[in-house]
């Protein structure tokens, strides 16, 4: 239990996607100009993470590992598929997507009148596929350690645009050198965040 | 010629398009692995444009998503295999970040804004283009990091010994993830500096 | 713009499918053995490393391996070898396996034939920080095992510990080893992984 817990926390602050590994900037750049779109974003980032990394987790354990397949029987526990992994994860984003696009629509106007804009976005965010890639990587014992993993991912990922947009807003009224205005100011602030969230190190 | 030197600087995908950061930035604390990133980017982006161009007239609009992708992951699946067998040692550094080849918005975004409605060989040039100029950021940037940061050059030692005996060290920071970042900010600056 | 059928749109889709994963099967199929054989070398040379045996080319690693080393036993976490070093002694390689900062670590450690010293040790890491915790597998480092001791004076089982520059007085010169400084998680991921296999040579 403890160490799905650890999973948690260790995937918010430390492993932060954005900070730790640059996951996701695309959007994380182009999306942060207001906080509410950012909270947005951060939230459908983090659901479909919550969704796609289990799923895949199951592909890789029952379908893609060298001897996944044994469970059809002994003739195909020498398969190994995983170089197929990457091709399998994207449909499964992609379809997952769409999937939660038709049944919010659907089923959930109110919410997807609030993150139905960002879906298509997702798809091709690399934090996501980044997600079933590291878990695929850090070989979780049951699908409960992957679905903790995926949701820490989520929320600091959230965290990370939402704290970047805050202070985007305040930005607006400062006075930066010309060149460096829009894209070099917001680099170098998401560099700076990253030193201070590496002080998260170690706990 | 001309209009396909833009993305080396003026159109430079990572400095004024702001695409592609994401699967970078982790592999610059060496040139080595900057390096082979580099290519293979160039590599992925130049081939699926030019596929993605023949295919161009045949593709259903509404699918078109899943195809890109379909042929971006063939080929980020063919050079991962191809390092693995035959650059062992960089593909070992580069890991999960190859496989992200795949999102790297500079590849979708040209198959999206070239290729589908170009000839193929200029899409060959414009992948190509553009692969490099996202990777003369990667290696400018692995330049600094590892000559600061470690005092060496492609795994070479550069910094005298008598630096380092007459107090000189190597700056810790610059190995750490966030720097990254900083330095394509300040290059960002540099940029618009001289070119504004 | 023309309009497909769906039909279309689901061939169109199934045939590229097929076509890709073909060739990518074939390709897979076909460098298999050179994949292999990188991981074998890998090894091969990590415990040639260990055994003093600095400068060997990864085409010779395998050859050269198998004519100095045997077998001894094998256990879950790796294969015992016994070998003959550079230095014409002989001695057994133990497999090490632990944690890193940011991922597995892990190497080979040859001890003398009573199993009480150190002749050599050789660590690799998947992804730790260059220049701070991938320091683990310079040669600076690796070397400052040689001639430890895994016993202190009174005959007692201490491992051999990493304990930072100037904190580690209490315990005797020839049981530790300086850490390395500003890479506090990796060097206890290290002290840990040595207590670990040393352990179960011990038992």
């Amino acid at each position: 239990m403890s160490d799905i817990f650890n999973i948690f926390v260790r995937s918010v602050f430390i492993d932060n996607m954005v900070f730790a590994y640059f996951l996701g900037m695309c959007s994380y750049l182009a999306v942060s100009k207001d906080v509410k779109t950012a909270f947005g974003l951060g939230l459908a980032v983090s659901f479909v993470l919550a969704v796609t990394v289990p799923v895949n987790y199951l592909m890789d354990k029952y379908l893609l590992q060298a001897g996944a397949l044994s469970w059809l029987g002994e003739r195909f526990a020498a398969v190994d598929l995983s170089f197929l992994s990457l091709i399998l994860f994207i449909a499964v984003i992609a379809g997952i997507v769409q999937l939660l696009e038709m049944v919010m629509e659907r089923y959930l106007p109110a919410l997807y009148m609030a993150l139905g804009i960002f879906l298509p976005l997702i798809a091709v965010n690399c934090a996501i596929l980044g997600g079933s890639l590291f878990m695929q990587e850090k070989n979780f014992p049951t699908v409960i350690h992957s679905f903790s993993y995926a949701l820490g991912s989520g929320l600091g990922w959230l965290l990370a645009i939402v704290a970047f947009a805050a202070i985007r807003e305040r930005l607006k009224f400062s006075n930066i050198p010309v060149p460096l205005r829009g894209n070099g100011i917001a680099y170098i602030i998401t560099g700076l965040l990253g030193i201070g969230f590496m002080a998260f190190l170690g706990i | 010629m001309k209009k396909y030197l833009g993305p080396l600087s003026k159109d430079n995908p990572i400095l004024v398009q702001t695409l592609g950061v994401c699967s970078a930035l982790a592999v610059t604390a060496q040139m080595k692995p900057a390096v082979v990133m580099a290519l293979s980017v160039t590599v992925v982006c130049a081939f699926s444009n030019l596929i993605i161009s023949l295919l161009r007239n045949t593709i259903p609009p509404r699918i078109r998503i899943i195809v890109q992708l379909l042929v971006v992951s063939f080929f980020v699946i063919l050079v991962d295999q191809l390092l693995q067998a035959m650059l062992y040692d960089v593909s070992k550094i580069l890991s999960v970040f190859v496989g992200l080849i795949i999102t790297n918005c500079i590849i979708m975004g040209r198959l999206e804004a070239f290729a589908l409605s170009h000839k193929p060989i200029p899409s060959l040039m414009d992948g190509m283009m553009n692969g490099l100029g996202y990777g003369l950021v990667l290696v400018v940037v692995a330049f600094f990091r590892e000559l600061l940061g470690s005092g060496t050059l492609w795994n070479h030692p550069v910094v005298p010994a008598s630096w380092y005996a007459a107090g000189y060290m190597n700056n810790g920071l610059m190995i750490l993830p966030p720097m990254a970042l900083i330095l394509v900010g300040v290059l960002i600056w540099a940029k618009n500096s001289l070119t504004s | 713009m023309k309009s497909y059928s769906n039909t279309y749109m689901f061939l169109y889709v199934s045939a590229l499918v097929v076509i890709i994963a073909v060739v990518l099967s074939l390709v897979s199929l076909g460098l298999r053995p050179r994949r292999e054989a990188n991981v074998q070398a890998e090894k091969a040379l990590q415990i040639l490393k260990a055994s003093g045996y600095a400068h060997v080319e990864r085409a010779q690693a395998i050859v050269a391996f198998d004519s100095l080393a045997e077998k001894e036993s094998s256990r879950s976490d790796g294969e015992m070898y016994r070998i003959r070093c550079a230095d014409g002694s002989t001695g057994h390689v133990i497999p090490l396996q632990g944690k890193g900062l940011w991922g597995a670590i892990w190497g080979y450690a040859v001890l003398s034939d009573d199993l009480t010293t150190i002749k050599g040790v050789s660590f690799a890491h998947k992804s730790e920080t260059p220049g701070l915790g991938a320091k683990i597998t310079e040669e600076a480092f690796e070397c400052s095992f040689e001639g430890k001791k895994l016993y202190d004076a009174d005959g007692h089982f201490v491992s051999v510990k990493v304990v930072p520059k100037g904190k580690g007085e209490a315990i005797a010169e020839k049981n530790r080893v300086d850490a390395i400084s500003g890479a506090t998680i990796t060097s206890r991921g290290v002290d840990k992984m040595l207590a670990d296999g040393f352990q179960r040579i011990k038992e």
